[in-house]
Parts: structure tokens; sequence; C-alpha cells
């Protein structure tokens, strides 16, 4: 395991979790173990069924596992209450969903206002914050647009912009241009990238090899258990290639 | 401050969420509409039934003891009175003798006459047989003329003072002092005409539809002496708070006179307005409670609707709710959210139910009674409806703020 958990961001011990399928019990996790640094890019891939998104819903702390520890910036979440878990997922964690999950009814400056509403940010420092997330994303002119004004790739924009109001400590990406063409989640895909050169953590899930190649490592699931977590081809590629020669 | 926040934020969402679907949100608001005027209505017919009560009696004095055969208000079995005597003519005035420089008392005997001037005839009106003193136990006042003088009575001259829907009924516009009214086979000369009184209260003695003429008189043409017609005798205290002892007076003259045992029990009534008001009053506070427990049915019938609606709007907006929680909603900001939309809804009916019933009672006042909405009873209603909102709210609040936000994000 590459890094040490001292310096770890988030940090999951020996996580199990278990579903109570009629008379039998699943394990969709099965005893994961892994750290992730600040400012890491990580791609979550496995075939469907592998946990991956059980881990995934851990991790955004919406869920909590059976057994294990889950720790997020030194904060053992494990055990918390849903409150608790609440205010977790509202301050520091930043999700983009694969169907963008804004609010068809609110426009834009809304839903990207919306996770401060929840946090308790006086209404002024709210606009400020919210338009500043805009102009990040490119979207500060569209603020009084409803969703469906919008194209699908600018509903992710705004859905990143939403992920960041609260400078959280890791952004959450599901599979973040399932629902987008090529080009589209190429642009998608940029955006992450440079948020991650500035500084950002980013947690991507993904079933499609060329999009994980974006993150720096890969975690691979099979059966609730790690299967692989090794360094991105794409970065590990010239390495092997300079071995080779 | 925290929660301010959140509550201005439920009120926007609550008042948007009910823009996005008017004509469902509008059938929704019907329910409590309906149910709010039915209740405003009730307790405003009340308060005019209480009004137009008050208003007929206006005249009464309170601090009158009325000695008569019955009670005014029978509330036990009618035979337990049956076969008490008539009040006698002697004996009223026996009292008044024994009374002499402590009350005033005044005998009347009634009847009911046709009265007629030329061609103008009146049927069935009361004809009261008293004295002078009526003026003293009434606020009622002549408004033309004069009333009955002692002279009158001793003389058993043929004259009468009329109330105001007899002069307007039977001598019209013109002017009716000093005209011949026939009453019955007697003819007797206007003197003078009452101030009007207030009318009649639910088939009560209408005091505008009568003829006062000397009790004398009275006797000499419809008979009631000797103890063939029921005498009413009106005693006034000379302090309002003299009334109880003077109340115990009365009944121990009168037991003399009527040289009751003391075992017996009296065989006279004594009757107050109090009783009378307190009677009625109790009667309308029944009257009341069934009227609102009826119509807080339809009220709930309403709340079901809104409740109704909550789930529907609910489950509707599950998706949301998963989106709200995984962005950092917790439980009592959803549960906030949902009550606020129902209590919206149940305010926004509750207001234009208020407005309803405020035309209808304008409508009632123009055509049946005095009526009027009072503000006690608008801040009732407003109260009631943000509680029925509540009411109806908090069952799908709960569901939609302990939904799983996992599930909730998944659901199509």
């Amino acid at each position: 395991m590459l890094p040490s958990s001292s310096e770890s961001n988030l940090s999951l011990r020996d996580v199990v979790k278990s579903y109570a399928m009629g008379t039998e019990t699943v394990h969709a996790l099965n005893g994961v173990s892994l750290d992730i640094v600040k400012n890491e890019y990580v791609a979550i891939m496995g075939p469907s069924g592998s946990g991956k998104s059980t881990l995934m819903n851990i991790i955004g702390c919406l869920d909590v596992p059976t057994s294990g520890s889950y720790t997020l910036e030194g904060v053992p979440v494990a055990k918390m209450t849903e409150s608790q878990l609440a205010e977790i997922r509202n301050r520091r964690i930043g999700f983009v969903f694969q169907t963008f999950n804004l609010l068809p009814r609110a426009n834009i400056f809304h839903n990207v206002e919306l996770p401060m509403v929840y946090g308790g940010v006086p209404r002024a420092e709210r606009r400020a914050r919210a338009e500043r997330a805009l102009e990040t994303v490119g979207l500060a002119d569209r603020m009084k647009h409803k969703p469906n004004q919008l194209s699908g790739g600018q509903r992710q924009r705004v859905a990143i912009a939403r992920a960041l109001v609260f400078n959280p400590s890791i952004i959450l990406a599901d599979e973040p241009t399932g629902n987008l063409d090529t080009k589209t989640g190429d642009g998608i895909m940029a955006m992450l990238d440079d948020l991650h050169a500035a500084g950002q953590t980013i947690i991507l899930v993904t079933h499609e090899e060329y999009i994980a190649e974006h993150a720096k490592r890969t975690v691979r699931l099979r059966d609730g258990l790690i299967e692989s977590d090794v360094a991105t081809m794409r970065d590990a590629c010239p390495l092997i290639l300079a071995q080779a020669v | 401050m925290k929660l301010a926040l959140d509550l201005g934020e439920s009120l926007q969402i609550a008042l948007s969420a009910i823009r996005a679907n008017k004509a469902r949100g509008a059938l929704t608001t019907l329910g409590i509409i309906i149910g709010i005027v039915a209740v405003v209505l009730t307790m405003t017919a009340v308060n005019g039934l209480q009004n137009r009560f008050r208003e007929s009696f206006s005249s009464v004095g309170t601090d009158v003891i009325y000695v008569s055969r019955m009670p005014w208000v029978v509330m036990n079995d009618f035979f337990l009175y049956r076969n008490r005597p008539n009040l006698e003519l002697r004996e009223a005035l026996a009292l008044e003798h024994n009374l002499r420089g402590r009350a005033l008392v005044n005998p009347s005997l009634d009847t009911r006459r046709d009265v007629k001037y030329r061609a103008e005839t009146m049927s069935g009106v009361t004809i009261i047989g008293t004295t002078e003193k009526q003026t003293r136990m009434s606020s009622a006042q002549p408004q033309s003329g004069r009333f009955l003088m002692p002279f009158d009575i001793q003389y058993r001259k043929n004259v009468c003072v009329i109330g105001t829907e007899i002069r307007n009924g039977v001598f019209g516009t013109s002017d009716p002092i000093n005209k011949s009214l026939r009453i019955g086979r007697t003819t007797f000369r206007v003197i003078g005409v009452m101030e009007k009184q207030g009318g009649s209260f639910l088939d009560g003695p209408n005091f505008d539809r009568q003829v006062t003429i000397p009790i004398s008189s009275f006797v000499k043409s419809f008979g009631g002496d000797h103890g063939h017609q029921d005498v009413n005798v009106a005693v006034k205290a000379p302090s309002q708070e003299s009334m109880k002892d003077l109340e115990f007076e009365v009944i121990g003259q009168m037991r003399q006179i009527r040289k009751l045992r003391p075992t017996q029990p009296d065989n006279f009534s004594i009757n107050k307005l109090d009783t009378l008001v307190g009677t009625f009053n109790n009667v309308m506070g029944v009257v009341l409670l069934v009227g609102l427990l009826v119509t807080s049915i339809s009220l709930f019938v309403g709340a079901i609707g809104v409740m109704n609606i909550m789930f529907v709007s609910v489950t509707e907006r599950t998706r949301e709710i998963g989106i709200r929680k995984a962005i950092g909603a917790k439980r009592h900001s959803i549960l906030f959210q949902f009550l606020f939309e129902s209590s919206a809804i149940c305010l926004l009916g509750g207001t234009i139910g208020i407005v309803l019933a405020c035309l209808l009672t304008a409508v009632i006042n123009a055509v049946l009674m005095p009526a009027s909405v009072s503000v006690p009873i608008l801040i009732l209603a407003v109260v009631v409806s943000i509680a029925v909102g509540v009411f109806a709210g908090v069952a799908p609040a709960y569901r939609g703020a302990t939904l799983d936000p996992i599930e909730a994000l998944r659901y199509e």
C-alpha cells in the first residue's frame, strides 16, 4: 500500500457491508481496506455486483459499514448518527452523479446554493460563494436558468459547481460521463483534471477504462474485495516502456 | 438562527411546490376552504343569534323579577306546572300592598285580539293590560304621544299605546294619535306610540307588535279577573344588588298570600331576565358545540384530502428528497419542508375560506339577522387552518424525512 495512513485523507479498515436478502445474508463488501491521501485522483472500477456502488455509498457517508472502520480527515465516521452523517456529506463530500441530480424546479443558482442553505450559511455569503463556484465551471451567466434549459454537459458542470461550494475533502464522481456523449464527457473529465491539478481529492467511480485513465491510481473491485490497486496505465506505461528499453 | 434559515427556506420551497401543481393544489385547498367556511359560519351564526336575542330583550330591565304561574323556560316536566292555579289580579294587588315602599309592583294581563282601523286589520295582536308603572319596568318609552297615566287606570279609560309595527301596519303614514282603534269589539283611542324595541326573536315576544291598555279597561273589555286569566306581575328591585333579597321576599309574600304550608312547594314561578339569558346561553353553547362538531367533520375530510396529496407529493419527490439528503439535508429539514407545504396549503385554503365566510356573513347580515365575523373568530380560523395543515402533514412529512437517501436517489 503506497500512502502511509498517518497522512491519509480517507482511511477504510476491514470494511464489511452485508445486507439481509430474505433468509440469506449478502456481503456486498467483504473486508475492504483502502487509504486515499490528499490530492489523490483515484478511479474505482469493477463489474456490476463487485461492490463498487456500496463502497461509494460508504465513502460518501450515505451508508455506514456493518463492521470495520472508516476515518475521514481523522474523524471516525462508521458509528455516526444520521444527522452527523448529513453534516459530513454537507461539508466534506461533493457528489457528482451520473444523472446530474439537480432539482428540476429550482434555478441553477439555487441548486448550487442549496448545500449552503442546509449548512446554515448566511444569505449574502451563499450568494458570493455560489457565484464563485459557477464562475469556476464557466456558467455564471446561466444562474437564472432552470436545469432543463441547459445541455447535459452544462448540467454536469452545475453539479460540479454544487459539489465545490463548500471546498469538500473529496469529490465523489459516480460515472460522471455516463449520460454524456464522448466529446462532452471529455470536457467534464478535463474539468475534473483541472480540479485535481488545483489540489482537490477526486474519487471516480466508473467502468470505462478510458475514463479511469484520467486518474492516477486505479482500484479494482471484485466480489466485495479489492482485486488490484495500482498506478494508472497512462502513468505506468512510460515506466514499463522504459524498463523494456 | 440556523432554524430560522431553515424555516424561511422551507416556506419558499413550499410555495414553489404549490405553484408547480396549481390544479391539484386548488382542488386540495377547496376541501379546506369548505371546512373553514363551515366552521366560521357556524360561529358567526351563533354569534348572530346571540346578538339578535340581546337586541330583542334589550328594553327589559335586568333588575325586574317576574312572578307568574309558569316558568319562562320549562326545563322539567310540564305536568309539574299544569295544575298550578292562575295568578289572580287580587293576589297581585295583595303583593303590591305587602311590598309597598320596598319595591315597585306592576301587574299585567295579556290576550290576543284583532285590531282594526278603518279598512286595515291586524290579526292576533298581543293586547297588554297594565298600569303606568310599565314604563319603569322597561327602558322603552313612547316616541310620540304619552304612555298610560294613573287616571287612565283609575277611570278605566279606553285608551291605548301602540307599538311601531301596529302603527305601520294599521295607520301607515298617517298620525295615529287620537285615532280610534278597534280592539276586539271595543274602541280605544290611541294616545301614544312606543319606540322601536327590536322585533321578535325566534317567535319570542315581539314588543313592537303590542297594544298596551289600562289593566282596568282590559278587565272591563276582555275579562281576566277572578282568576279566569293568568296575571303576570313584574317586581322592580330598588337596586341591582337587592335582587337576591327581593326574590326571597317575593317568594315569602306569595306563599303567604296563597297560604301555602311549609311542606308545600311553590305553586308559582319567579322569572328573571338573567335566567332567560343564562338558559339561552346554555342552549347556544350546545348549539355551538354541536355545530362545530358537525362542521369540523368537513374540515377533517379536507385535512384527509391534504394528507393524501402530501403522500403523493412525498412519493413524487422521492428523488428530490434523495438529492437533498445527499447534499446535507437533515431529517428535520425535510420534515419542515413538507410540514410547511401542507400548512401553506391549509393556510391558503383558510384565508380564502375566511374571505368567503366574510362575504356570506355580509349576505346573512343583510337578509337574516345581525351577524358579524369577530376578530377572535378570524384568529381562531387562521390558527385552526395551520393546525389542520400540521396535522395533515405530519405523517407524509415523517415518511419523507425518514427515507433512506440511497433508496431515494435510486428512485425513478
